[in-house]
């Protein structure tokens, strides 16, 4: 274990990454603008009086800048819900899948996509949003049922809990499926791509929800990281010690359903980040909470932009979605520390 | 004096073509592969910098940067190859990218990719307005329907002496899974332009298990492969799907590949020659092989 790094040097050098990753993803894109002009039209929507020339300012401010906040956002909302995920699960193993909320986006997903015109009518201004809304009301419902089934005499249990959530997994792929098979050719292919996600089209309205929701579970997970560094040594050891586990628990099904459910509204699922990030800055810093959460929130969000600025400069003018990419970045990076650990 | 008439004439013409093209987008993106086709019919091809993924025909345009599947467009993307005119079936998106692209000042235009005439008639006039050759595309026009009408005549007589035979049209990559063209899609289309009965009830393409595509019995069964042509379909449908093997169309050999590509978008202008050959296999005694009037 004398190969982990020194928590100061690793955090300082995540937040150095993550700074790198936002300015990268504000200055490349398919459309290569000069960098002076990329820092004119920056300035300029900061609201200092530098005059920036139009397309500038409308390839930062409308398409990269939308995009890069989303992209920090789902990424540190992915990776630190993952964490306590595996924090409540005690498994490294976990990812905020298994409390069904990416199942249950993806089913919210598949009927606003598959079925939207047949049974639901939404008022028009909320119409281009109606697969986000579903998707992150699929989300919640799904996980406050795992959530209920696991409940017993007042109590959550964690085993109880992630079987139902496998349960409700698996009927809610099935009926992913039946949604599927209903499906013709070109909703197919709109579903398939939701599944890869993706930061394309990233507008303002999009974004506000998410910076929302991301930005309390960011500032509140950390929060909790003594109790979930107490939780370590099991539920009722935790309570001897004075915390209030049942409270611990649904704080934080709580933070990864809304945290989860509103990345996946914004971006569609996007795998990898949540199981692995946590994972891999395990690997890098040791279990303690209060090092992990900060350090999952950068790593999770320059992971997230890194891929995304491959996404979109690798095949251009087309974009490759971006769960294909977090995989093949992170992944071989993954059995790289493993391997490496275990010599 | 002659000279100087000439030349006056000349210089006007010059200024009316100079005056009309600034009204015409240049640069275009085309994202839709029926309309694609017809940019190059209509003579656009040179303007075009830019296509979509359902864009496969004509082979030259195949060096063209590509931008992607039409409902996955990059507005950056997009931005890069600097358009003045997106243009794209009504399925193009997602919608906030089609907002970001009007913003930077790109005319981003929707044309219905319905397979029926009447929007056919207008997608043309509007590319030829957009293109500047108005008449050559209502002749385009004009000519698409008159083969068409032409055909329907012809199969009115065919049809008093022989009953329509039973068609399935079929989607498949390498003969795998087939899609069944029913209701509503362009394959339907085809096989009753070209006199068939689509013997699929369903809506849109779906796979049918070889069961059921055995019980249809097609006597005409069209193949549509994305990856094969020819006889190499043919084949590669009926290794595929052994139990086709019995159906009438493969006992008499009415296995009629076709180029996939047709039935990409809308109404394209490859269709009506497709249809007329098509037609000439359904009533070999009554249609001889058209005329080729290919576009």
């Amino acid at each position: 274990m004398s190969r982990r790094v020194s928590p100061k040097l690793l955090l300082t050098s995540l937040i150095s990454l993550t700074l790198l990753c936002v300015w990268l993803s504000l200055a490349l894109g398919p459309l290569r603008l000069p960098l002076g002009e990329t820092l004119r039209a920056l300035a300029h929507l900061s609201g200092l009086p530098v005059a920036a020339n139009d397309q500038a300012l409308l390839v930062v401010g409308q398409i990269r800048l939308p995009r890069t906040l989303m992209g920090l956002m789902v990424g540190a909302v992915l990776a630190l819900t993952g964490v306590a995920m595996q924090g409540l699960f005690r498994n490294p193993l976990a990812d905020p899948g298994l409390i069904g909320v990416s199942s249950g986006a993806a089913l919210g997903a598949a009927l606003a996509i598959v079925g939207a015109e047949y049974f639901f009518a939404l008022p028009i201004g909320l119409q281009p949003y109606l697969l986000s809304l579903f998707a992150f009301m699929g989300g919640l419902i799904i996980t406050a049922m795992v959530y209920r089934l696991g409940c017993r005499e007042g109590q959550a249990h964690v085993a109880t809990m992630l079987l139902a959530g496998i349960a409700l997994t698996a009927m809610a792929g099935a009926a992913i499926g039946l949604l599927t098979y209903l499906a013709d050719d070109t909703t197919l292919r709109l579903l398939t791509s939701w599944n890869l996600g993706s930061l394309n089209g990233a507008s303002y309205a999009r974004l506000w929800p998410l910076l929302g929701i991301g930005l309390a579970v960011a500032l509140w997970l950390p929060r909790r990281a003594d109790a979930l560094n107490t939780l370590l040594l099991g539920e009722s050891e935790a309570r001897h010690l004075g915390i209030d586990v049942e409270r611990l628990k649904g704080e934080l099904i709580l933070c990864t359903a809304l945290g989860v459910g509103a990345a996946v509204a914004a971006a569609g699922l996007i795998g990898f980040v949540g199981l692995v990030v946590p994972h891999l800055l395990r690997l890098l810093v040791g279990p303690d909470h209060r090092m992990l959460l900060p350090s999952a929130l950068f790593g999770g969000a320059s992971l997230l932009l890194l891929a995304d600025i491959i996404a979109r400069l690798l095949l251009a003018p087309a974009e490759l979605p971006i769960g294909i990419v977090t995989a093949f970045i992170g992944a071989p990076f993954f059995l790289f520390l493993l391997l490496r650990r275990s010599v | 004096m002659k000279i100087f008439r000439l030349a006056i004439g000349m210089l006007l013409w010059a200024t009316a073509v100079v005056v009309l093209s600034a009204d015409q987008p240049q640069r275009w993106v085309s994202a839709g592969g029926s309309l694609t086709e017809w940019i190059v019919v209509l003579g656009g091809e040179s303007r075009l910098v830019g296509i979509d993924t359902t864009s496969q025909h004509p082979e030259s345009l195949q060096a063209l940067p590509k931008i992607g599947y039409q409902r996955q467009l990059s507005a950056e993307g997009v931005l890069a190859l600097r358009p003045d005119m997106l243009v794209g079936s009504e399925e193009m998106g997602p919608p906030p990218v089609l907002d970001q692209l009007r913003k930077a000042g790109v005319r981003v235009e929707t044309l219905s990719a319905d397979a029926n005439l009447e929007t056919l008639h207008s997608t043309l006039d509007k590319l030829g307005a957009w293109l500047g050759t108005p008449e050559d595309a209502r002749q385009q026009f004009n000519q698409y329907s008159q083969t068409l009408q032409q055909l329907k005549a012809r199969l009115h007589a065919a049809q008093a002496q022989h009953p329509a035979p039973g068609v399935l049209l079929l989607i498949g990559g390498t003969g795998d899974r087939p899609l069944v063209a029913g209701d509503g899609t362009l394959g339907d289309w085809l096989i009753k332009q070209a006199g068939g009965t689509n013997l699929a009830t369903q809506t849109g393409y779906k796979a049918l298990s070889s069961e059921m595509l055995a019980g249809l019995d097609p006597a005409y069964i069209i193949i549509a492969d994305r990856r094969l042509e020819g006889a190499a379909a043919t084949q590669a449908l009926l290794k595929q799907n052994p139990a086709l093997s019995q159906s009438q169309a493969v006992r008499s050999g009415h296995v009629l590949p076709i180029d996939a590509t047709v039935l990409v978008g809308g109404l394209g202008p490859r269709l009506p020659a497709v249809a007329e050959h098509l037609a000439a296999q359904f009533y070999p005694q009554d249609l001889a092989e058209p005329v080729a009037k290919k576009p």
